[in-house]
């Protein structure tokens, strides 16, 4: 039987503020355990909250970013409950009336470009919780306030997407978005974006199954892991003639398991009430419209320019996009006019993306330039040192000042491309080879490459391979 | 006259002209609170030791011909909701039986920094939730005027001190009343400032949209001259008003020539003692023939009045006194098996009954169903009562009211009947509601011999036309002082 | 209107001796009973007033609290935190 499958997302993302939603304590993370934190963000008895100014500004950037209405005049409110890391007992977030609202998001979904529209039903501002540590040596669990107080804001959208791969474009299209208009540090191993996934099933054609909504999703792949198997968790109860209940439920990552946490009976009741501590929140028409005028070109635009002015696949055009910084590396390599664009991409995406993923790194983290890049990508299209001399000149400049004319000064990596010297090099070989222009001349042309390497390995890599090729095609034809 | 008896005025001359010293003054009041405080019962703790050094400090100022504040070498005392850092805060609360905040309220630093003389924290209904300071944890205050009496709560200690002569001011905070009915029943001046003008920063919150702290003392321009101090916009309360505020205490004009009073039919009903009406009107009659002119007028939801204010002061207080859990601070109970166990029996325990029921009530009424019929309603009447003062205010200038419906009752008279409890609070409530100015002025004393107050309430940001009033009030009677079992 | 006083207790993280349950269950249905006599009211509600905006803070770093003093008041701490039971959701 066949399921069609509805999927809505609630990402939390953590803002970059100096400091914390409602007091001037640093938001920071990786700090010592409770340091970075006084009687506001920790409840105690009498401290009251006042509202930072960019969380506001953030996330009205985002509003514009998602084309959400942004409500001039809106509140917040307590949402109720007891926990060991929400000090006060509530936490202060928006109800009913959230600073964005009705937004879209056009992710997308294919090579060719082709996007599909996702709802943002809202935006809205609240505050971080703690963090509990359980001590395996200890019988309690300990808290750490240092969290509490982060400012967040939670974006919610509309059940519009209808696999896992469309959520994961959702997501990362977001997590893309967040880097550009720089409101958040988007670092998943921080837990800087978290999210909440609704999933039902249904057959197609039906009306809407009974959703399930999974808490604390970490990763974007897990978030991909957890909706198949909460999908196939539902098909499975479906097809063996079950019911499904709405109920929230807990994703272990390590497991590849969900597992109850809470039915609708035990359903917490937040009781939200409007936040008495502060006071309603207005801005100006102006300043709504200033805030939309600072946003940069947003991910989905670039992407599409770098297909349409470069002429680069999408492949290339969506991880170049990526985030800004590779971005802004990559214009201003194009910008010099040194080398061809795609050559600028292939590397980028290639070598140089190898490398800082083997050590966990970004561009803005080595010493690698436009300039350097571009210098070196235009010796080899000028045929000055071969690619695999590129490769070595790429793994020198990166990480040092030193410039790809110097590593190819000192390495003696300029190719030879002069018949006279590399013709020595070619007869030894072939004399040293007889089975190979036999076979050569039987028709098995492919030895070529054989004795081109063996020509190279002879030259210490130097010898211009085209060149070589060509030397021993007619070394060989002279030899009839 | 003993120095502990005098108004902060004389004293502040006294300072000047070098007739006394503050270590005298602090030490008149403490001698005071040696002789009383086993009878009252005002305070929570007595910070003698600070408050000595706090007025040697401002006798080397004054040796060293700096510029005094009014309030320089003046003892306070200061409700025990009010965080002073390095000072037990309790909330008379066994659930904060050991809390020392590590920082001051707001207007501690302002009274720090007017050289003021903190004397101690003032006993309260628990968690400032009661009308007679009965709920208290730790003892039950009695009214100096009569020690079978309750002195009116919430802010009970802050008004007996004051009716003692074991302070010469002192801070409360008035959330449905918690000011002005013990200052009633004590027979003392207390002013529910405008919602806003004070900062809550560090007052431990009962019901956040309706608590504002506010000054007590045996005279109007002793009132004035704290207000005056601690009142202000303040950047760690995002509900604190931005506006400028003038100096009060030197710009009393005790006249009432040309003013309008307002008397509502609703506050002279069934419900209030006819001693008390005829001492209110009595009083009326007094500043007519001052040149007032006096203006019928109404507020026809006065009755829904108690209601509003017990589901909004309920649901508020049932989130703020959420985070009292045994985790962070405070009362944690001995044994427990897991957290949930651990919170339900940190909070039974730690909580007496009227801030439970308050609690439960709160929780009830913000609950899943019953907001619309409950929250929403009282916001709604809320919105109501205001707009009908609104109205009232294009009527007349000021409006005068009994502020409570009976003058003290006994200890124990009410504590089985909640309702009855909440009754007292009839007359204050809206004024809180509406997040208006209100002060109460002693106007009589009934055949028990307790006093009666005359509660008097202006439209925002109008306190300097309350002094005013009040101030020709007080002239007419010839001033106001301690308690007459207490006098020298 | 009968309340549910375990039901809301529970929410409260409060729990009430037997003995009591009758008791605060009558006080509390007095009280409801107080409260109910607010007239339903047409219109509607809005909890937000825009001629009376909140200021908002400058991003500003202030100090934190010194440690010891953030956890001076805490029942139980170990390792610079607040030590709770065993929290296992």
């Amino acid at each position: 039987m066949n399921y069609e499958m509805t999927i809505g997302l609630e990402v939390h993302a953590e803002l970059n503020t100096a400091t914390k939603i409602y007091c001037g304590c640093k938001n920071a993370f990786g700090a010592e355990v409770n340091s970075n934190c006084c009687p506001i963000c920790t409840g105690m008895p009498g401290t009251l909250p006042t509202l930072n100014e960019k969380v506001v500004e953030y996330a009205v950037k985002m509003g514009h970013a998602l084309h959400c209405k942004i409500n001039p005049v809106s509140k917040q409110d307590r949402k109720n409950y007891f926990y060991p890391d929400l000090p006060k007992a509530y936490q202060i977030s928006q109800f009913d009336i959230p600073l964005c609202e009705n937004g879209y998001l056009d992710v997308m979904v294919d090579e060719q470009g082709h996007t599909k529209r996702i709802g943002v039903t809202r935006i809205h501002i609240e505050e971080d919780a703690g963090k509990l540590l359980h001590d395996e040596s200890f019988a309690g669990s300990l808290v750490d306030f240092n969290r509490c107080g982060v400012p967040l804001i939670e974006i919610v959208s509309e059940p519009d997407m209808h696999s896992s791969a469309e959520a994961k474009a959702y997501l990362e299209t977001i997590k893309s978005i967040l880097q550009y208009i720089d409101i958040s540090d988007c670092k998943m191993q921080e837990g800087s974006i978290r999210c909440d996934i609704n999933v039902s099933v249904c057959r197609p054609g039906e009306p809407m199954g009974t959703r399930c909504e999974m808490k604390n999703v970490n990763t974007f792949s897990g978030a991909v892991r957890a909706i198949e198997y909460e999908a196939n968790r539902q098909i499975e109860i479906l097809e063996a003639g079950g019911e499904i209940y709405q109920e929230t439920r807990r994703w272990d990552d390590a497991k590849g398991q969900n597992f109850l946490l809470r039915s609708k009976e035990d359903s917490h009741d937040y009781r939200y009430f409007p936040e008495p501590d502060l006071l309603t929140i207005v801005i100006d028409e102006e300043k709504i419209q200033r805030l939309k005028d600072e946003l940069p070109e947003l991910p989905n635009q670039k992407m599409k320019r770098y297909m349409d002015s470069y002429g680069l696949p999408y492949f290339d055009a969506n991880l170049l996009t990526e985030n800004p910084g590779k971005a802004e590396f990559f214009e201003n390599c194009v910008a010099r006019k040194a080398c061809k664009t795609k050559n600028i991409s292939n590397w980028l995406l290639g070598d140089v993306s190898r490398i800082l993923n083997e050590k966990n790194l970004v561009l803005a983290d080595t010493s690698l330039t436009p300039e350097k890049l571009t210098d070196m990508i235009s010796l080899i299209e000028k045929g000055t040192i071969s690619v695999t001399a590129g490769k070595t000149v790429l793994e020198e400049i990166i990480f040092s000042d030193k410039t790809p004319d110097q590593v190819v000064k000192e390495k003696g990596l300029a190719q030879i491309s002069d018949t006279g010297a590399l013709l020595a090099i070619v007869q030894s070989v072939l004399e040293a080879n007889p089975k190979s222009i036999a076979d050569y001349k039987g028709g098995k042309t492919n030895v070529i490459g054989f004795l081109i390497g063996q020509c190279m390995r002879q030259s210490k890599g130097q010898g211009n391979p085209s060149v070589l090729k060509e030397l021993i095609e007619k070394q060989i034809q002279q030899k009839d | 006259m003993e120095l502990f008896e005098m108004t902060a005025a004389s004293l502040s001359e006294k300072l000047r002209s070098r007739e006394c010293s503050a270590v005298e003054i602090t030490r008149s009041v403490l001698e005071q609170i040696g002789k009383t405080e086993e009878r009252i019962g005002s305070f929570v703790t007595v910070c003698e030791e600070q408050a000595l050094a706090k007025a040697e400090e401002v006798d080397r100022k004054i040796a060293a011909g700096e510029e005094l504040s009014p309030l320089a070498g003046i003892p306070v005392g200061v409700k025990d909701n009010i965080c002073t850092s390095g000072i037990l805060t309790t909330c008379s609360s066994k659930m904060l039986y050991n809390f020392v905040p590590p920082y001051d309220a707001t207007v501690v630093n302002k009274l720090k920094q007017a050289d003021a003389v903190i004397i101690g924290k003032c006993n309260m209904d628990e968690f400032a939730m009661g009308s007679s300071c009965e709920t208290s944890y730790f003892k039950k205050t009695k009214n100096p005027w009569n020690p079978a009496y309750v002195p009116g709560g919430s802010s009970g200690g802050s008004a007996s001190c004051v009716s003692a002569g074991e302070a010469v001011l002192a801070l409360g905070s008035d959330t449905g009343g918690s000011i002005r009915l013990p200052a009633s029943y004590c027979g003392v001046v207390g002013l529910k400032p405008t919602y806003g003008s004070v900062s809550r920063y560090g007052l431990v919150a009962f019901a956040s949209s309706l608590d504002q702290i506010g000054p007590l003392g045996r005279s109007v321009e002793d009132v004035a001259n704290l207000y005056e101090i601690i009142c202000g916009n303040d950047p760690m309360d995002a509900t604190s008003a931005v506006r400028e505020y003038g100096a009060f205490g030197k710009k009393i004009n005790r006249s009432v020539k040309g003013l309008r009073i307002g008397i509502p039919k609703e506050y002279f009903g069934d419900g209030v003692e006819p001693e008390i009406k005829t001492a209110v009107m009595e009083s009326v009659d007094k500043l007519a023939k001052e040149g007032a002119q006096t203006v019928s007028i109404s507020l026809p939801s006065t009755d829904y009045a108690l209601s509003a204010y017990y589901i909004i002061s309920s649901a508020e207080a049932s989130s703020n006194l959420a985070r009292f859990d045994g985790v962070k601070y405070g009362y944690r109970t001995k044994d427990y098996t897991n957290l949930i166990d651990m919170y339900e029996k940190t909070r039974s325990e730690g909580f007496g009954d009227e801030v439970k029921r308050r609690i439960m009530l709160g929780t009830f009424v913000l609950s899943s169903g019953f907001y619309d019929a409950y929250y929403k309603r009282a916001k709604q009447m809320q919105q109501k009562i205001a707009q009908e003062y609104a109205q009232a205010f294009s009527q007349c200038d000021v409006i005068l009211t009994p502020t409570a419906p009976t003058t003290a009752f006994q200890i124990g008279e009410r504590t089985d009947d909640p309702l009855k409890m909440y009754a007292a609070d009839i007359c204050t409530v809206t004024v809180n509601i509406a997040g208006l100015p209100a002060i109460s002025v002693p106007c009589g004393i009934a055949a028990n011999g307790l006093p009666i107050g005359l509660q008097m309430i202006g439209p925002k940001f109008s306190e300097q036309m309350l002094f005013d009033t009040a101030g020709c009030f007080e002239s007419l009677c010839g001033g106001f002082g301690v308690a007459p079992s207490v006098k020298a | 209107m009968q309340i549910d006083i375990q039901h809301i207790a529970k929410l409260s993280r409060l729990s009430i001796e037997k003995e009591k349950v009758e008791k605060f269950q009558k006080e509390m249905e007095n009280i409801v009973a107080m409260c109910e006599k607010l007239p339903p009211m047409g219109g509607g509600y809005t909890a937000v007033d825009p001629t009376n905006p909140m200021r908002l803070r400058q991003d500003e770093i202030r100090p934190s609290l010194k440690r010891d003093q953030l956890l001076q008041n805490a029942p139980q701490t170990q390792a610079g935190c607040v030590v709770v039971p065993k929290v296992v959701e």
